[in-house]
């Protein structure tokens, strides 16, 4: 079975920008394939991560982008799953090199999530929830996840100010990002004091809204070695739905997530203790406690912790580094792009081109990218070095 | 499976549901195999994946399992912002996200609340699809 690679990454400015999605992708394509042949050249599919036809009256963007990318008769497709469209995409690519039917495909994310204002933005959003109960009682993506934090707080031992230091060490990590939407560090009253958007959540707690696009190029490893790339294993893959409806689920234990990251780890052949990096899905701040515990790095109710030091941490933390890049909160979250962006960073501090920010020694790599509330769809995949055990 | 004759009376569909939330019964699908509760009823257990669901009615009153509040609702709910949603648990076992007739700060988990049941206004009507026009929204009254 050929090894599936990433063996090159691209990305747009991330934020409020002035151009419009395809453009958006066509940026971050160049930087993808700078250097390389051109995409006609090489590439024999296409998936694009993409949560709404709102924020542009815009669907067929496979056959779009196919097009944009200079490609014409290749299979090419729009994937949906909210927040988690991109590590479809990044999953159909990687599928596609392992089982043979393709040498080099693109997968790649794009939205333009400004362009309808905040209102038109939380009603995108919440199309991601049940409509006969759910939307019907006028609940919105952060008041979804509030529910969450709330009864996260209530059974264990964290606070506010908890969630809040985790939004501050993702701020710290983003201002060594130059990709970052808000390379800024914050402190932990500004958190505390921002705005409630749906308490105990305010707006410090959520990730931006924001335009962006980024391009990931999966091959095998002969054809990223033929082509003088720096190339990373796509070494696992794992994903899972759960109820869409929050209500119906385990509130503070994220059971889908917990089989996507088990699933991916069970076809790399690691445990979660091999970690060195993960980008976890910090939609909102109380997501990365609970990814930290489903994906094995925390004792259950101490996830929370993640902000802190290793060796400050519970007994039974691992000494993984979350979210290096900023995560959603402070890198910026482009909702179809968002799983793209965590593979890009991935291959830069596994490739050793993440400047200041990278994680010293760092051979391995989860992602978690989530759609819909929580673990509704999640999306796992373990990155390796290509010289890792 | 024995689905196939579901049609819009059924009570595992959703016409069928909100017609019975109409009349003032709330139904939940009940597993014959593992005993979870579905709500609203649908033809399989998420639980166990048994297609062996019943309906049966289901008590009205329960305990807040979470809640919050909305303060950037969606723009055809701006003009009640801000205002209190809750995951309920209900005495039979079943759980209903909907939204709370009690401020956010005079609300906690397991505070006791009753399900009732309203007619849509006029704003929930001009976002509604056309065939959700009926349909009774539900909210949770403090006991
Ligand atoms: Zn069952």
């Amino acid at each position: 079975m050929p090894q599936p690679v990433i063996a090159s990454v691209g990305a747009s400015p991330l934020g409020r920008t002035d151009l419009p999605g395809r453009d958006l992708f066509s940026v971050a394509l160049a930087e993808a394939f700078d250097g390389l042949p051109d995409p006609a050249d090489l590439v024999e599919a296409v998936y694009v991560g993409n949560q709404s036809e709102s924020y542009e009256h815009q669907i067929m963007y496979g056959t779009l982008l196919a097009e944009w990318a200079g490609l014409r008769h290749v299979p090419a497709e729009r994937v949906e799953g909210c927040a988690a469209a991109g590590a479809l995409a990044l999953r159909h690519a990687v599928k596609d090199v392992r089982n043979g039917e393709h040498e080099a495909v693109l997968a790649c994310g794009v939205e333009k999530m400004t362009s309808a204002g905040t209102s038109g933005a939380t009603d995108a959003l919440s199309a991601a929830f049940d409509r006969a109960i759910e939307q019907r009682s006028g609940i919105t993506a952060p008041s979804q996840y509030a529910l969450l934090a709330q009864r996260y707080l209530h059974e264990t031992e964290a606070t506010e100010r908890d969630l809040a230091e985790i939004a501050v060490k993702n701020h710290a990590n983003a201002a060594r990002n130059p990709r970052a939407q808000f390379p800024k560090e914050i402190d932990v009253a500004t958190v505390l004091e921002s705005d409630p958007i749906a308490p105990p959540l305010k707006l410090y707690d959520c990730a931006p809204v924001g335009d962006g696009a980024a391009a990931v190029l999966v091959t095998t490893a002969e054809l990223a070695a033929d082509l003088d790339r720096p190339q990373v294993r796509v070494a696992g893959s794992g994903a899972s739905a759960n109820n869409i409806a929050v209500a119906e689920r385990d509130m503070t234990d994220v059971a889908g997530a917990r089989i996507a990251a088990e699933t991916a780890y069970e076809e790399a052949g690691i445990d979660a203790a091999a970690v060195d990096i993960a980008e976890v899905h910090d939609a909102f701040t109380v997501c990365e406690a609970l990814l930290a515990e489903a994906a094995g790095f925390a004792p259950a109710g101490t996830g929370y912790q993640s902000y802190r030091a290793p060796a400050e941490r519970a007994d039974g933390w691992t000494d993984v580094q979350l979210s290096p890049s900023g995560g959603l909160k402070a890198r910026g979250h482009p909702i179809g792009a968002t799983g793209l962006l965590q593979a890009l960073e991935a291959y830069e501090q596994l490739t050793g081109a993440a400047g200041d920010r990278a994680v010293e020694g760092a051979e391995t790599a989860l992602l978690l990218n989530e759609g819909g509330v929580a673990d509704a769809v999640t999306v796992g995949h373990v990155l390796t070095t290509a010289e890792a055990p | 499976m024995t689905d196939g004759g579901l049609d819009a009376t059924d009570p595992r569909t959703l016409p069928g549901f909100f017609d019975a939330l109409a009349d003032g019964e709330l139904l939940g699908g009940v597993c014959a195999d593992c005993g979870q509760v579905l709500l609203p009823p649908r033809p399989a257990c998420y639980a166990c994946g048994s297609r062996a669901v019943d309906v049966e009615p289901q008590s009205r009153e329960g305990r807040v399992f979470s809640y919050t509040a909305v303060h950037t609702p969606p723009p055809a709910f701006a003009a009640d912002a801000p205002y209190t949603v809750a995951v309920v648990e209900l005495a039979d076992g079943g759980r209903l996200l909907g939204r709370v007739t009690a401020d956010y700060a005079d609300v906690a988990i397991g505070d006791a609340v009753e399900l009732t049941v309203r007619e849509p206004t006029a704003a929930e009507r001009e976002v509604a699809l056309d065939y959700e026009t009926d349909w009774p929204v539900h909210v949770f009254e403090p006991r």
